[in-house]
């Protein structure tokens, strides 16, 4: 059995237990990520912020089972992952397109191994690209496309394949601001309606608090947890998500929140000296 | 590109083709100057260039040994064909099944690091031995030229595909076999053509190497019977066919090469 982490009462998707990741360069080992326990309910948008190089994206590996923890045991609904599953889509920050493959191909990549019908697949890639507003773009190859056409294209090629878990390393990092505050409406908009379970990490507290259910803040490298904050109705708004990003940001309830949240990151940045 | 720009870029291509042209006229001229002009050179030694298009525009219609001129040209095409075709079909899947199973790696990558090193035309006396002077031998030592570099291109090809691919399949939900069709081997696709035009080029090297030692027709033959007879013109006929049969052949892979990396920024 695994042990409730949160004590919380909504089933628990992912659970990450005591997970310290190790790694190997040039004959020494570093640690990445320490002794890190977090549970994900199912449902739930679960968003990590930290400073740069703070080991979020080792440990996000390590929920997609790309990595195996060095200590500790990851879980999803109750089962050890011990490898990567269509269950669990990752979007990559490079995007990690098949430059051979149009945009169409790329997004239609995954379904081929569901089982799915020509035609159901041809109406489920459209659906996205549709979505991503890459209409026109579909028979461009990644090297014709700029870095925020590539980064929808990863994304829609996830959302497309309709995973139980979405892990997004930084998905909008390369996007415009305009463009970026659609995708997280977006985002926010299918998150409502399909009830999915995300991970989500991001350098921007912005994002993270319009976004996420909890913020987890990591400490600098070996990563650590230093603080969960939830973010509920009454330290934000009530009914926030049906708010548009630029009313949100704007609240003073927001600011306060970014304050807080930031002061933790300053502190880890400061204090270690990574700058 | 406007219209403008791409009227500009022709005629810049157009002056290109011309000093082209010129450099290839002015060094006839030059064998000219030293042959017929100045006579520093006796016919012997350097034949002029009227008595080589001449030899070339006789033995188009007279035969030499067993072959008129296309005849032989037709010869050496078929030993070039026939032992590339070979070489391509043993060496990419061998090298894709190499890079993707470890196992067979280490089965197969010690015998081939002993054999690699050995050039080509050593094999020829076994060659010759084991098959003959017929096509057979031609085919053997031009099938090894072209072997190893596409081999060993493949092989890296395979081995060094960027690992974010394969984990971005797999979260995808591709398996094992389909990662290795669907994403290995098409991410391969440039470094294996690449491998290809290096083995054809090592494989014109062979093809000629294979005829000097032991061959009653093609180029290679030529060249070696121009020696043998005191005809340098023979000679340097077969080198000038030697040389735009070269130069077809590494235009066609380069076209195909443009042709299957249509993917990849210029």
């Amino acid at each position: 059995m695994i042990r409730s982490v949160n004590g919380n009462q909504q089933p628990e998707k992912l659970v990450a237990q005591n997970v310290s990741v190790l790694y190997e360069k040039d004959d020494k080992s570093f640690l990445a990520v320490d002794d890190v326990s977090l549970s994900v309910q199912e449902g739930e948008f679960v968003v990590i912020v930290g400073p740069s190089g703070c080991g979020k994206t080792s440990f996000m590996n390590t929920l997609a089972g790309l990595v195996r923890p060095a200590k500790g045991k990851v879980y999803m609904d109750g089962e050890e992952i011990t490898g990567p599953s269509a269950e669990r889509g990752v979007v990559f920050q490079q995007f990690a397109l098949f430059p051979w493959k149009t945009a169409y191909e790329n997004i239609e990549f995954g379904l081929k191994y569901r089982g799915i019908s020509k035609e159901q697949r041809d109406e489920i890639v459209r659906k996205y690209i549709r979505l991503v507003k890459l209409e026109g773009f579909e028979n461009s190859f990644p090297h014709e496309l700029s870095g925020g056409m590539k980064q929808r294209v990863a994304i829609a090629r996830v959302y497309a394949n309709r995973p139980q878990v979405l892990l997004m390393d930084e998905p909008f990092g390369a996007l415009d601001a305009q463009t970026r505050t659609i995708m997280q409406e977006d985002l926010t908009e299918m998150f409502l309606a399909e009830k999915r379970t995300v991970v989500f990490i991001t350098h921007s507290v912005d994002e993270a608090i319009y976004l996420g259910d909890r913020v987890v803040i990591m400490t600098a490298r070996p990563g650590k947890i230093k603080k969960i904050i939830r973010i509920t109705e009454e330290n934000l708004v009530p009914d926030r998500r049906n708010l548009n990003y630029d009313e949100v940001v704007n609240l003073k309830e927001f600011r306060d929140l970014k304050g807080e949240i930031w002061g933790l990151i300053k502190a880890e940045i400061l204090e270690k000296h990574i700058l | 590109m406007g219209h403008f720009a791409e009227k500009f870029l022709d005629q810049i291509y157009q002056e290109k083709i011309v000093l082209s042209l010129s450099s290839v006229l002015g060094f006839i001229f030059l064998w000219y100057l030293v042959t017929d002009l100045l006579g520093l050179m006796p016919a012997i030694v350097l034949p002029s260039p009227e008595k080589v298009f001449f030899t070339i525009y006789e033995k188009i219609l007279v035969p030499v040994g067993e072959e008129k001129l296309f005849g032989h040209i037709g010869v050496s095409l078929v030993r070039i064909l026939v032992g590339t075709g070979m070489a391509l079909g043993l060496a990419i899947p061998l090298g894709i099944l190499m890079g993707w199973y470890e196992n067979l790696d280490a089965i197969a990558s010690p015998i081939i690091e002993v054999l690699r090193p050995i050039p080509p035309i050593a094999w020829i006396p076994l060659a010759i031995l084991w098959l003959g002077i017929g096509l057979g031998s031609k085919v053997f030592i031009i099938t090894i030229g072209v072997f190893f570099p596409t081999l060993i291109n493949t092989y890296l090809g395979v081995k060094f595909v960027e690992p974010l691919l394969i984990k971005a399949a797999q979260t995808l939900g591709a398996k094992d076999k389909n990662i290795l069709w669907e994403v290995v081997v098409p991410a391969s696709v440039p470094l294996i053509v690449a491998g290809v035009r290096i083995g054809v080029g090592l494989g014109m090297m062979c093809l000629v190497a294979a005829e000097l030692v032991a061959a009653s027709s093609g180029l290679g033959f030529l060249i070696m019977l121009g020696g043998d007879d005191l005809k340098p013109e023979l000679s340097i006929t077969g080198m000038i066919l030697i040389g735009i049969l070269g130069l077809i052949a590494d235009r066609i892979v380069l076209n195909i090469e443009r042709k299957v990396i249509y993917w990849k920024k210029e």
